[in-house]
């Protein structure tokens, strides 16, 4: 991915020059220009921002204060690769510390620095990639990895530097595919976490199997199936139309599902193939995780719960869709609403539908959207502009990635008839830069969309203009706010203001503008295909309609859902999620990240709705639902969000810059066990101003966690204050040792990172505490179970 | 137009307007730190924020607009608390002292770094008034003063102390070579007091209530004033004409003196309370086991007195100095004096009696490796002068100036004006409250000609940052990073003297703490 990082300054100004051309000279382009510039030198530099001052109307204040605002940006010089370690919540509650930790100490990566010696990579963590299922994830480049543990590390390293020399040899051209679909279809999965699992090379010899045995088998990339836990899915369906799911396919066995589906027309390859196959063991074979292969059959029972009180509005046809295939999507329904509206010409009866049908905005706080689109419609001045919230950045949500990334035109379409019913004529969809694939393919559906007549300057023939661009964020989860991503958006830093003025009223360049977020423009086509009544028959009284949950965690099922409101916390959890792992116990479930709160598994009977959810001292949110298990500590759960949310905090506020902060501070002594009983008190009345005096939602929020957690478990915080740790999960309280079980097998000490267990065969085996990192390794690997964790003290 | 109530106070506004622009209509006052008239409020101090009654919020009342039918709350107890929790956060992350350790470690208080930056501009008369605000004897202390404040000097951690004592001497002897200074005194009140005893805290007493317009009285049983500043210190460390010149002051304000008399035998307490309108016992030391002549309370050692009232068990007789606790040093009687005297004014105008007026006052602490360079910078490099205190004769002018440019100027360069500690003291903030894990590195920053700008002490209110994008500064100030480790700065490290090119002052005047000041090369008057 990298290139000649040179920034010699003619060398520079010229290439600079060019960036400003292509994208613009005005403020507001800081941050495309910035990220173009990024791209080219892994980092911002000093000469280049010097250069762009020069040449553009962007002052090099503006620059400073934008580059520093937005985590993408870099001022120093990057690795050759990017290691992101995934810190979202699913991964946190996985061990995702430790293994930043493992890949840290793996690559020699002194304290305080980030880049190993050589140069090659460089070591950061992410808020979340999206990837819960696949917990604790890393991403290097563009590879994702999933499931990972520190004593696995090393084998990710190789495998991402052996990728990589294989890419170089394997760009050879690919003869194609055979054509016609007479045989059959075989669907790929191709949804982020689908795409982490392996689901390109399994691809890539799904295909070469397919074009050497000559099949006219169709082979169709789908979007999200949502059994994210069973990545990657291939599903074939037969001339007959049986179809087969395939669940966590290696590409070896990719092969073998080809041939026992259909039989190749060369004879010459029915007979090479027993003969490659030991070959393709060597290349293929996994280095750390063996895989099992799974044939699922959709009528067998967990499949059967995972989807049945499932109801796909915002993700309809889900697992059916080729995401880019625009026929395909026409051939289902698509577009036949936004037709519907054109040709009806009545943009408030449009409105009137959406406020009938009792859908509230999606991205968290449940605002009607109708009264929403009323608003804007109604405000004064003639240009209006329409947003797209996609900078879902809740650690353990994936929702509107997954929506973006298989459903691009039902989003569009959505945005369409918005645009339309309020009057707007110029958009911009804003997606987390963190979402690479998401973006792509809103790009590519965008220009098929603008060539086929379905955007543009005359969408549908209607005369009804809509120009639509797309503006990747830059590492800001405070741009979920509004007022933030609309001064994003202009080329400021993400800072939010006092609302009222709404941006209805005052928004994009301070015109009247209509900001939803992706799930929300998702429900619009189905709302006006089924009519608002239909919508409204479900969930709840307040709270109608479908809501797209990402469940993960502690969870046997976890995956991305989509439930009519109403069905309660006790139903995902065990029917869709298959409850916990045999020998735990569910705890409780974390809704609405880190601005939501902690719902114990006594009060799981509540039913999803925002409300009761708010009620309950939860928010619905953006719909992370993160299932915590008897393991699961819960002021190091609420210590975590406020982690998040206080690196994430704009800073512009008191109460959120210094008190998110402070807050903090008094969670990292509960942690580490020098709290005292009168810090729980503190610490409320602290947590209740934060959330009442905060300027935006995210401070206003920031104290959710802290404060449910005191509502539900603060039982666990004064056991902190006595220096014990009941779920055994805070460092400072714990320690390992090795019980009388032991049977002397030297695993636990050959594979101790850091020598803390003297490797003493056949007898029991003991470890130094003052060296060991409690990495967890040596738990894992005992063959007997005897590794245990005690209280600090216990063991000695 | 808008109609709201504000206190339960209606008043109709035009559309767009702010509650805190309807509030300021109506002449109620709320508290703000990062508005700026002519500015788009930034909302980021949160001081200002109202309860809106309508909805149970609170609201920033910069920012939020009037709407009719509004209820808002200035100052209800949601709000003073919020406020409050504010001004404690800001302040938990606010690295710098309001004064310097040497002023807050001095017994009577004395502004010391104001007085050598008058030293060091030559303005001796100035330096001497700065002095006479706490100590009406500089140049009788600064010959017999154990000095605790050049031990809290910061100076001393990197070498040695600015000989403070034999400064202030140095100021008070030239109060007495030159025509005498009278501080100036209110109108005669027509109230009356009598000051039992002329020693340190008695005369300080006098001289101070004197100021406020009280007619003073002093006796004692010796037959000249002074005390044991007389009685006790040996001629040729206090040259008796250096104490009858100070002590001349007191008399020239118009104290006068009743001397060979003596409570209990020459004249009883009862008598005093009948014909004075209050009374104050600064009888040193007490040492006779018959104390009945007082008539008053007693406690272990003296006289029972509330600490900072000097108030005893009787109404309108105040106690200070060794008759309350014998401590021996001069500078603490004198400080108790001055204290009383406020005490008793408040008493005579009929008002509560607090005491002394304290102000609020951050507090740095401990300085950490690589500080002191940043103080350093801004001092007279080289040591100090080791003068022996009854020499000081040999302190001449040069070297007075020299020592005093050692000082480091630890006290805040905006101690009146700044905001942030003048609504810390209204709401009584507590800084240690919300104590953090580890404080910020302090930084200096001197790089401009006339501002000087302390990082630790800003709010991040951005007001700077917008005066100079509005007056299109070609660099300008920005904000850098984000969340609890932004910082105001200017871009790629560039030079202040470069971002302020234009705005200085501007920025300076605007700025609600001492996070951008001026250096101080003129020194001012604190305001009374």
């Amino acid at each position: 991915m990298n290139g000649d990082t040179t920034t010699s300054a003619p060398h520079c100004h010229a290439e600079i020059d060019a960036i400003v051309a292509r994208i613009g000279r005005g403020p507001h382009c800081v941050i495309p220009v910035l990220q173009a510039i990024q791209e080219r030198y892994h980092y911002l530099p000093e000469a280049a921002l010097r250069r762009v001052a020069q040449v553009s109307e962007i002052r090099l204040a503006d620059m400073m204060g934008v580059s520093t605002f937005y985590t993408q940006f870099r001022h120093e010089p990057a690795g050759r690769h990017t290691i992101k370690v995934c810190v979202g919540t699913a991964c946190h509650v996985k061990g995702a510390e430790r293994v930043t930790e493992a890949v840290r100490r793996y690559l020699g990566i002194p304290e305080g620095q980030d880049t190993d010696k050589a140069g090659l990579f460089t070591v950061t963590t992410v808020a979340c990639l999206g990837c819960c299922t696949l917990a604790p994830a890393v991403q290097i480049d563009d590879v994702t990895y999933g499931h990972l543990a520190p004593g696995t590390v090393g084998a990710m390293v190789h495998d991402f530097l052996a990728e990589q020399e294989r890419r170089k040899k394997g760009a050879a051209a690919r003869a194609s595919l055979p054509h016609g679909a007479q045989a059959g279809e075989i669907r790929i999965g191709q949804g982020s976490c689908c795409v982490a699992g392996g689901s390109y090379n399994v691809r890539v010899v799904l295909e070469d199997t397919v074009r050497e045995s000559r099949v006219p088998v169709n082979i169709k990339m789908v979007g999200c199936v949502g059994m994210c836990h069973q990545t990657p899915l291939v599903e074939v369906v037969d001339k007959g139309g049986a179809s087969t799911l395939y669940a966590k396919v290696t590409p070896k066995e990719a092969r073998r599902i080809v041939s026992r589906h259909f039989k190749p027309r060369n004879p010459l390859s029915r007979l090479s193939h027993a003969v490659t196959a030991g070959l393709e063991k060597l290349l293929t074979d996994e280095t750390w995780t063996p895989v099992e292969r799974y044939s699922i059959d959709a009528r067998d029972a967990p499949v059967c719960s995972f989807l049945g009180p499932q109801k796909h509005i915002a993700a309809e046809h889900c697992g059916q869709l080729d995401p880019l295939d625009l026929d395909d999507y026409i051939s289902r329904d698509g577009y036949v609403a936004l037709r519907n509206v054109l040709e009806a010409g009545d943009p408030a009866g449009v409105v009137e539908a959406i406020t009938h049908s009792g859908l509230r905005g999606r991205g968290g706080a449940g605002f009607p959207t109708g009264s929403k689109w009323a608003a804007v419609r109604a405000a004064a001045g003639t240009r209006r502009f329409i947003v797209m919230n996609g900078d879902e950045g809740d650690p353990g949500a994936f929702m509107d990635r997954m929506l973006l990334e298989s459903y691009p035109y039902r989003v569009l379409e959505g945005i369409t008839i918005a645009a339309y019913a309020v009057g707007a004529h110029e958009g911009v969809l804003y997606i987390r830069a963190e979402y690479p694939l998401a973006v792509q393919r809103i790009r590519a559906a965008i220009a098929h969309l603008e060539e086929r007549g379905l955007l543009g300057a005359d969408v549908m023939g209607s005369g009804f203009p809509l120009a639509l661009r797309v503006m990747e964020g830059a590492g800001a989860f405070v741009c979920g706010e509004e007022t933030a991503l609309l001064a994003s958006i202009e080329g400021r830093r993400g800072m939010p203001r006092h609302r009222p003025p709404f941006p209805a009223e005052k928004g994009l360049f301070n015109t009247p503008t209509l900001i939803n977020n992706v799930e929300t423009y998702a429900c619009v086509p189905w709302i006006l295909r089924h009519g608002p009544r239909a919508f409204a028959a479900l969930g709840t009284q307040a709270s109608t309609g479908t809501k797209v949950f990402s469940l993960t965690g502690k969870v046997l099922r976890g995956g991305l859902i989509e439930v009519p409101m109403g069905v309660t916390i006790r139903q995902i959890v065990e029917e869709i999620g298959g409850g916990v792992a045999e020998g735990r116990t569910f705890k409780a479930v974390q809704i609405g990240g880190p601005s939501g709160g902690c719902i114990p598994e006594r009060a799981s009977d509540l039913p999803i709705d925002f409300e009761e959810l708010t009620e309950a001292g939860a928010i619905m949110g953006s719909g992370g639902l993160v299932v915590l298990d008897d393991t699961d500590c819960m002021v190091d759960v609420s210590r975590y969000f406020l982690k998040f949310t206080q690196e994430q905090s704009c800073g512009k506020c008191t109460f959120c810059r210094i008190g998110t902060k402070r807050m903090l501070e008094v969670l990292d002594r509960f942690c580490e066990g020098t709290a005292r009983m009168d810090d729980i008190g503190e610490l409320e009345h602290l947590a209740r101003v934060v959330k009442q005096g905060s300027l935006c939602g995210l401070g206003k929020t920031a104290p959710n966690p802290v404060l449910s957690t005191l509502r539900y478990f603060r039982d666990e915080y004064e056991a902190h204050v006595h220096g014990r740790c009941p779920a055994k999960k805070c460092k400072a309280l714990i320690e390992y040792v090795i019980t009388d079980d032991c049977i002397g097998c030297t695993k636990c000490a050959q594979r101790c990172p850091v020598d803390a267990i003297p490797m003493k065969p056949y007898e029991r085996h003991v470890i130094n505490t003052t060296i060991c990192t409690q990495c967890d390794t040596c738990r894992q690997i005992c063959p007997v179970q005897a590794v245990k964790i005690v209280d600090k003290g216990e063991g000695t | 137009m808008h109609t709201l109530t504000i206190n339960g106070h209606s008043t109709t506004v035009p559309d767009g307007a702010t509650v805190l622009d309807a509030a300021r209509g109506l002449g109620i006052r709320i508290p703000t730190l990062c508005h700026r008239e002519g500015h788009e409020p930034f909302t980021s101090c949160m001081l200002c924020v109202v309860e809106d009654r309508g909805t149970g919020r609170i609201i920033p009342s910069c920012s939020a607009r009037a709407v009719d039918g509004m209820e808002i709350e200035t100052d209800s107890p949601a709000v003073r608390d919020a406020r409050k929790v504010a001004l404690e956060l800001l302040l938990s992350d606010h690295e710098g002292d309001c004064e310097a350790p040497c002023t807050r470690i001095c017994p009577a208080h004395l502004n010391i770094p104001l007085m050598l930056r008058q030293i060091i501009a030559g303005a001796y008369r100035e330096a001497l008034v700065t002095t006479k605000e706490t100590i009406p004897f500089p140049a009788v202390l600064g010959r017999i003063c154990p000095a605790p404040c050049e031990k809290g000097c910061r100076r001393a951690q990197h070498d040695d102390a600015v000989p403070i004592c034999i400064l202030k001497r140095f100021v008070g002897d030239h109060g007495l070579s030159a025509e005498p200074y009278l501080p100036p005194c209110a109108p005669a009140s027509g109230k009356r007091v009598a000051i039992i005893g002329a020693g340190p805290a008695g005369l300080s007493a006098a001289f101070y209530l004197q100021q406020l317009g009280h007619a003073c009285t002093v006796f004692d049983r010796a037959g000249e004033p002074g005390g044991a500043l007389r009685s006790a210190i040996p001629g040729e460390r206090l040259p008796r004409a250096v104490l009858d010149g100070e002590i001349g002051i007191v008399r020239l304000l118009g104290a006068a003196f009743r001397m060979n008399t003596a409570l209990g035998r020459d004249v009883a307490i009862d008598h005093l309370r009948s014909e004075f309108d209050a009374v104050v016992i600064a009888i040193g030391a007490i040492v006779d086991a018959d104390t009945s002549f007082l008539k008053l309370g007693m406690a272990k050692g003296g006289i029972k007195a509330q600490v900072h009232t000097h108030e005893t068990s009787e109404r309108g007789v105040f106690a200070c100095g060794d008759a309350v606790h014998a401590n021996r040093m001069a500078v603490r009687a004198v400080a108790a004096g001055r204290a009383t005297a406020a005490s008793v004014g408040q008493f005579l105008s009929g008002g509560a009696v607090t005491g002394l007026h304290t102000r609020f006052d951050s507090m740095l602490g401990r300085l950490r490796e690589g500080e002191m360079a940043q103080f350093l910078e801004g001092a007279r490099p080289g040591p100090g002068l080791h003068v022996p205190s009854d020499r000081p004769e040999e302190l001449g002018e040069a070297d007075a100036r020299a020592q005093a440019e050692r000082c480091l100027h630890c006290d805040c360069r905006k101690p009146e004006e700044c905001a942030l500690r003048n609504y810390a003291g209204e709401y009584d903030a507590k800084q240690r409250r919300y104590a953090g894990a580890a404080r910020r590195q302090v930084e200096i920053v001197r790089q401009h000609a006339s501002v000087v700008y302390e990082p630790g002490k800003c709010i991040k209110c951005g007001l700077c940052v917008t005066i100079t994008e509005q007056a299109r500064e070609e660099l300008g100030l920005t904000f850098v990073g984000r969340g609890f480790d932004v910082r105001v700065a200017a871009p790629f490290s560039e030079p202040l003297s470069r971002a302020l090119a234009r705005t200085a002052d501007e920025c300076v005047a605007a700025c609600p703490t001492g996070a951008l000041a001026h250096s101080g090369a003129a020194p001012r008057q604190p305001a009374a």
